[in-house]
């Protein structure tokens, strides 16, 4: 049960990376600062919810992830559920509520979102960055690389602790110092095959032209539509309700 | 074509007498399957990387169609591909689609002229329905097939295939001597392939043989066949030649 | 001491790999004396029944015997996946053989004295390379080394996943050869994408595909592969030489000059006949 990219057609995946972005940021923040009552939490839970099932989000995974968080929920419900006048069950919904909500955000975000969607939104953050000369398309490509090759060298890891254990290794050991005497046998194995790696990668990369110094285009394109429109007044919503109280004064 | 006249090739770390490559002349031509034979540390690998552009010759004149390769990738464009044999380690996109356009977005092409060329390339080698999964949910024959597909997305003259049959299964060895057939026979694209296997060398329709930097067999299928018995006994013989001489000595 | 086990058994192994079943009702016998073949396709579930069958991977049912008793995996078998050179970190060719005999608190003397043994097993002089460094070998070398290393302990079960991938054809006979001679003490089971190199050396192969396991000996496996294209890709050459004569109890192994011998052989039987 991971939650990982689905690819889909709907709604919600349509909209532009910089949008789905924001909107998701600004809802974690709206479900951890809010100070609204149970009822209305668990609506706005149910209407999100709702939007996802009518774009074709596949929410399976990501209502089930929550079980991972099982024993937080727990622990949060009876630390904010007991106040002066003994146990209250309000409160601890509400503070349920809240972190659930924080949670599908977080989940379907990353569900409707693929890498180059994630790393335009990584990006976008770092373009003001570019005007002091920070290279923020090249940093870009280094977070990709590392999100793709991250599953295949822990796949490594894991080969190479199978074989070092059978010849003997015991990759457990006691002390600061003699754990990390005992982990040499996975570690330097690991690093070279990652330095291996690199080069190898590095010269598939120049064998299909790419320099540094070059002008290179983008493929992708994130058209920014009707619907992202109505989306982003989200975020402007959640702002001015998060701003009310400094502004009614 | 590729034409070498008197190339060499070492590495400026090393003292100047230890040649990668030395003083190496051959030409290839479209056409027929090329092939590249030779031990560990022969210059094969050399060979692949001077044809891609990604090492200068120290000495020497080489041009593909024509023009100098090294130049040409540090330049303006793309001459020749070169696919290494690992398709793990030379994946840089995600997404089937975002490696596919990886290469194109360094030649610095439109948006829409990558679009064309990413959705036919992708029908062509039946990747259509996977354009958007993650590369990892893809098998090992289909992240070599992908390889491919990545390079063959840049329209490159010449294609060179460094070891591409050694993580193969067998079935999916089969499958891409199919491709590389369709490839030189019908598409007119120049094909280089470097192997080890010897049964890799029976497809083989033109063959360079390298030890020790230099090239010492160049020559077509019949011509290696008939070769000494020290290029035979170097370069690893197939076991189905050897058949075919048995018979041919039982019924001459 | 474990290294006398003779006969490896699966019973109704069932391996699963998250909620997909990859492997349904496996059932047969590794044996010793010679090499315990496994092929089948990429993904047909081979890497993953040696790590069931080394105790890496637990989620299966089903139970696995060494002579009668349950197998224990911990400190009896040896790993070798693909690229075993991958595991070298050691400075010397002496550390690196004999760090599975100094895990085992071996003495030190007997250390040095097993491991020279152990490399001239293997085709190494151990007088010549003991001190050089591991990546300092050739290609073959260091596959021997790695292999030499990762079964210096005497492990009653050796499993190898692809130990010919990326050798010559050279290195893969001296490497088989060393690989049989290592079959009459102990169990040795490899995953091979070329049985052609190994079959003369083995009388059980089992083949994956589509989680099942079929159990063969090389002589029912080459006829199945010669009657049915897709079964198994023998090289052409080969399938067209024997095809003539499959009916017969026994088919020649794929080397020329076996082959040859085969058909000269049953031509002349033939022609006796007559």
């Amino acid at each position: 049960m991971q939650i990982s990219y689905k690819p889909g057609s709907g709604l919600l995946h349509r909209l532009n990376p910089l949008t789905k972005g924001t909107v998701a940021f600004a809802a974690i923040i709206f479900f951890s600062v809010n100070n609204l009552s149970g009822a209305v939490i668990a609506t706005i839970i149910a209407g999100f919810l709702l939007i996802c099932k009518l774009s074709g989000v596949a929410l399976l995974d990501v209502i089930m992830s929550i079980r991972r968080i099982g024993l937080l929920l727990v622990i949060v419900a009876l630390i904010q559920g007991f106040s002066v006048d003994g146990f209250n069950p309000m409160l601890a919904v509400e503070a349920v509520l809240r972190i659930v909500g924080v949670f599908l955000v977080a989940g379907v975000y990353l569900t409707i979102s693929s890498q180059s969607e994630l790393t335009c939104f990584w990006e976008a953050c770092f373009r003001p960055l570019a005007l002091i000369g920070f290279p923020a398309r090249e940093f870009a490509l280094i977070m990709v690389i590392a999100v793709r090759f991250f599953p295949v060298i822990l796949g490594e890891i894991e080969r190479i602790r199978m074989a070092q254990i059978a010849r003997g290794a015991r990759l457990n050991g006691g002390g600061l110092l003699s754990s990390a005497t005992a982990l040499m046998p996975l570690m330097i194995p690991t690093l070279t095959q990652a330095v291996i790696r690199a080069g190898e990668l590095a010269q598939a990369m120049e064998a299909r032209g790419y320099r540094v110094s070059a002008q290179r285009t983008r493929y992708q394109r994130f058209r920014f539509g009707f619907i992202d429109l109505i989306a982003a007044s989200v975020p402007l919503l959640i702002f001015y309700y998060l701003l009310r109280p400094f502004m009614s004064e | 074509m590729i034409v070498f006249d008197q190339v060499s090739f070492w590495y400026k770390d090393k003292s100047e007498t230890s040649f990668e490559l030395k003083e190496v002349s051959f030409s290839l031509n479209k056409g027929r399957i090329n092939g590249i034979v030779g031990g560990n540390g022969s210059g094969k690998s050399t060979v692949a990387k001077l044809i891609a552009g990604l090492i200068p010759a120290n000495a020497g004149n080489l041009d593909v169609e024509g023009q100098n390769p090294y130049q040409q990738l540090h330049q303006s464009g793309f001459l020749a591909g070169l696919i290494f044999q690992n398709p793990e380690n030379q994946i840089v996109g995600t997404t089937v689609e975002e490696d596919l356009a990886f290469g194109l977005e360094n030649l610095g092409l439109s948006h829409e002229v990558m679009h064309h060329r990413i959705v036919s390339t992708a029908e062509r080698f039946g990747l259509t329905s996977l354009l958007r999964q993650p590369v990892t949910s893809l098998s090992g024959g289909q992240k070599q097939l992908l390889c491919i597909a990545s390079v063959m997305v840049m329209e490159p003259a010449w294609v060179i295939f460094d070891e591409p049959t050694s993580h193969l299964d067998p079935w999916a060895r089969l499958d891409f001597w199919k491709i590389i057939d369709e490839f030189v026979h019908h598409h007119g694209l120049g094909v280089v392939i470097i192997s080890q296997l010897a049964e890799d060398l029976t497809r083989f329709e033109n063959i360079l043989g390298f030890k020790a930097g230099k090239l010492i067999f160049n020559g077509v299928r019949d011509e290696f066949k008939m070769a000494d018995n020290d290029v035979h006994e170097h370069f690893n013989f197939p076991e189905s030649w050897k058949f075919e001489s048995l018979m041919l000595a039982e019924h001459p | 001491m474990a290294s006398h086990v003779t006969e490896l058994k699966l019973n109704n192994i069932k391996v699963k790999y998250g909620s997909a079943t990859l492997l349904d009702n496996l059932c047969g016998n590794f044996t010793r004396g010679q090499l315990n073949l496994i092929v089948g396709r990429a993904g047909s579930g081979k890497s993953t029944l040696l790590r069931t069958i080394a105790g890496f991977h637990k989620e299966f049912s089903g139970s696995i015997m060494a002579d009668d008793k349950a197998f224990d995996p911990s400190g009896n078998i040896s790993l070798v996946f693909q690229n075993p050179e991958a595991l070298f970190f050691n400075g010397s060719v002496g550390e690196e053989v004999g760090y599975a005999l100094k895990m085992r608190g071996v003495l030190p003397d007997e250390i040095e004295c097993t491991s020279k043994k152990w490399l001239q097993q293997w085709g190494l002089d151990p007088e010549c390379c003991w001190h050089r460094h591991p990546l300092e070998l050739s290609g073959g070398e260091k596959r021997r080394l790695a292999l030499a290393a990762c079964t210096v302990f005497l492990p009653p079960v050796v499993l190898l996943d692809e130990p010919l991938a990326g050798l010559d054809v050279k290195g893969q006979h001296a490497l088989a050869d060393m690989l049989k001679a290592m079959a009459t003490d102990h169990i040795v089971i490899v995953v091979t994408h070329e049985p052609e190199a190994l079959m003369t050396d083995s009388s059980s192969l089992l083949y994956l595909r589509s989680g099942c396991g079929l159990w063969f000996t090389p002589e029912t496996f080459l006829y199945q592969a010669l009657s049915e294209s897709d079964f198994f890709p023998l090289p052409h050459w080969y399938s067209s030489a024997v095809t003539p004569f499959r009916e017969k109890p026994a088919l020649p192994r794929l080397e020329a000059g076996a082959v040859h011998k085969f058909i000269q052989e049953w031509r002349r039987a033939d022609a006796d006949k007559l």
